[in-house]
């Protein structure tokens, strides 16, 4: 793949015109007025069908899944899987990223957030009927989610320093403890609550143990949300929970015994966060470099337009440079799910680190070119170099990226 | 009289690929458009038309075919109808057709259509690069079809359909019996976006390609030949004239309406 067919030209540029006519005008308000993004994203998932999509895509796998438990059930040979049709093209997934990062990235923390990792975590290791309880809205969303592990003393050290415990009461578990930086933390109505299993042993032999949780269940409180440097379209909060107590219908999985005690659970959901990234990255790299063009034809200083100075030529081809590149990447990250395989933790995470500085430095190069209006909001790459600058940090810092390759690299 | 079965409905709706409205255009040595400077897309105002055949069909079933005259970039807006939700296509292609008027325009839709069995033809009421709105009514006429234009409402009931005609004090309730032609202004409705599903779907659709020997119509009726009318000389519009600046010294609003007076606008 080396450039986008055309069904995938026609759907991104109705997305764009719905994006142009939806979400653009609007910016001012969901950036700096605290207009949660998620009506306009259920608008959009509507319009272009996603949500029917997700649904019937929702349908055939538990119905797969049962034939599975059936024929185990039976002693029978379990069937095959069913071969993907082209509603799972995961490019349906990343031109919308692309598209939504170009104006607002927020907008897309919010949605990946709630649609990917929330249901992401429930529907690979939830029971049927845990999937069926909770994973549709979180598809559509018609439910808002969130996906709970970062707490005030634990970021990159994720699951060493975790403070958050489930203790045995009975046939329930009582939840303490507290999130911070939960992306739809605010607004949230399900949220995967991830924690330590407290037995009484040393923190660091505890089982990690993931609960869903709903809105409003006593003892749990959200938050309003933080202000922070950028993506204020996406609301983030805090979470405290003081005692909630929630059945093993809660638990996910219904069960204690987790693979590499529950700690692989999360890692598929960091790779898929991070291959998520590079799109966010394109999106941003795009925008900036079309408005830099623009800029640098019209702005006319020393009686000439400033793209005649091979200063500012070398920051559009830089640009150019990291949008081919962040391009490939994208296209790559979609051949190989096409292909049926995913990326390795370490690609994901050379992926997103390559990404994630690039769309920083095209960003604040972009700032850098248009000189003092770049500092103004109204020229909008002022938006997009704070938006940016969070790729560096969220889903893995850089630097925990360049941990995950390199290990990858001397384990050889 | 046709009465309607909704198993049997068939709609053509007629579609025209425009120069972008926001582009610079340039016309080329004999006067026609030059297409290949410019960005291509779906006259706006079709975009009503396709939506206003896909909510009748979803009313009362039946078939939705787009039927568009072009050269072979075309097919795109043929696709974007296709990817709104109608069943099959129709492009009208051949040099052949380069530089035909309105009435040969209408000459070779009207040949495409005939036959086809349509129940109701629907046109949007002008395109944005011509901007003529003779098309439907000539088409209307050549098929001896009742027309019923600048539509803002369009119904049918059993064999007959009903429109509100936008008039320059209101509307007027026009009525015919099937088939009959339409066409759509653009308050008619808020046409749709081509879902995903739509636009994977459209590419597996059936587009059938149709020449001036196919159509049954001879080369000196229609192109730059057989044309009735033709644009001799164009010239750029003028550069916007420098305006005029009325200070208001105490006997400003005078000064206006003398300028306006003069201008003719009061």
């Amino acid at each position: 793949m080396f450039e986008w067919s055309d069904e995938q030209v026609m759907i991104r540029d109705a997305v764009r015109d719905f994006i142009n006519k939806e979400i653009r005008p609007r910016v001012e308000e969901f950036e700096h007025g605290d207009t949660p993004p998620y009506d306009v994203l259920r608008k959009l998932f509507a319009t272009f069908g996603m949500d029917a999509m997700a649904r019937e895509r929702f349908k055939r796998q538990i119905e797969f899944e049962r034939a599975v438990e059936e024929a185990k059930a039976k002693g029978e040979p379990v069937p095959e899987k069913p071969t993907r049709e082209g509603g799972s093209d995961p490019s349906l997934t990343m031109l919308p990223i692309i598209e939504l990062c170009r104006v607002s990235p927020g907008m897309v923390t919010a949605m990946g957030v709630s649609m990917g990792l929330t249901a992401a975590a429930i529907n690979s290791r939830g029971t049927i009927a845990q999937k069926e309880r909770w994973v549709p809205d979180l598809l559509t969303l018609d439910k808002v989610g969130a996906w709970a592990i970062t707490e005030p003393d634990s970021g990159s050290d994720a699951f060493g320093s975790m403070k958050s415990t489930a203790r045995r009461d009975g046939d329930e578990y009582l939840l303490n403890g507290s999130k911070t930086f939960i992306t739809n933390g605010p607004y949230a109505d399900t949220i995967v609550f991830i924690c330590k299993l407290d037995e009484g042993n040393p923190p660091a032999e505890r089982k990690i143990l993931s609960f869903v949780l709903d809105s409003g269940m006593p003892g749990l409180e959200q938050s309003p949300p933080l202000r922070k440097m950028g993506m204020h379209s996406s609301p983030t909060g805090q979470l405290f929970l003081n005692d909630v107590r929630v059945g093993r219908d809660r638990l996910v999985g219904e069960t204690e015994d987790v693979p590499s005690g529950g700690r692989e659970g999360a890692k598929d959901t960091f790779s898929m966060e991070r291959s998520g990234v590079a799109a966010m990255a394109l999106g941003i790299i795009e925008e900036c470099l079309e408005l830099s063009v623009g800029y640098a034809k019209d702005r006319v200083q020393f009686g000439q337009p400033i793209g005649n100075f091979q200063l500012i030529q070398e920051k559009l081809a830089r640009m150019e440079v990291a949008r081919l590149n962040v391009e490939n990447l994208v296209f790559r990250s979609i051949e190989v799910a096409q292909a049926g395989k995913g990326l390795t933790f370490a690609e994901a995470s050379a992926m997103k680190l390559y990404s994630a500085r690039a769309a920083t430095e095209v960003a604040m190069e972009a700032v850098q070119l248009f000189g003092g209006n770049g500092y103004m909001a109204e020229y909008r790459v002022e938006q997009l170099a704070r938006d940016a600058k969070v790729l560096q940090i969220y889903a893995g810092t850089d630097e925990l990226q360049i941990v995950a390759i390199a290990k990858d690299l001397l384990r050889r | 009289m046709r009465e309607v079965d909704s198993e049997t409905m068939k709609i053509v709706v007629c579609v025209k690929q425009v120069p972008d409205s926001w582009a610079e255009k340039t016309l080329g040595a004999d006067n026609t458009l030059d297409r290949g400077s410019v960005d291509a897309v779906m006259n706006e105002l079709d975009e009503y038309a396709v939506e206003e055949a896909l909510r009748l069909q979803e009313a009362h079933g039946g078939e939705v075919i787009v039927l568009s005259m072009g050269p072979s970039q075309t097919t795109d807006t043929i696709r974007k109808a296709l990817s709104m939700g109608a069943d099959s296509g129709v492009h009208v292609i051949d040099d052949g057709l380069h530089g035909s008027d309105a009435v040969a325009t209408s000459l070779a839709l009207a040949k495409a259509i005939e036959g086809r069995g349509a129940d109701l033809v629907i046109f949007g009421s002008e395109s944005t690069d011509a901007r003529m709105s003779v098309v439907p009514a000539m088409v209307a006429e050549r098929l001896g079809l009742p027309q019923l234009t600048f539509s803002s409402s369009v119904s049918v009931e059993g064999s007959t359909v009903r429109t509100n005609r936008v008039t320059e004090y209101g509307y007027d309730v026009v009525e015919a019996s099937l088939p009959a032609l339409v066409s759509v202004v653009e308050k008619i409705n808020e046409p749709r976006y081509p879902s995903f599903k739509g636009i994977m779907a459209a590419k597996k659709k059936k587009v059938e390609t149709v020449d001036l020997a196919g159509l049954g119509v001879s080369a000196d009726q229609v192109g730059l030949a057989g044309s009735w009318s033709a644009v001799e000389e164009a010239a750029a519009r003028p550069p916007k004239a420098k305006g005029t600046i009325v200070t208001d010294d105490g006997a400003g609003g005078t000064a206006i309406a003398d300028f306006l007076s003069a201008q003719k606008f009061i």
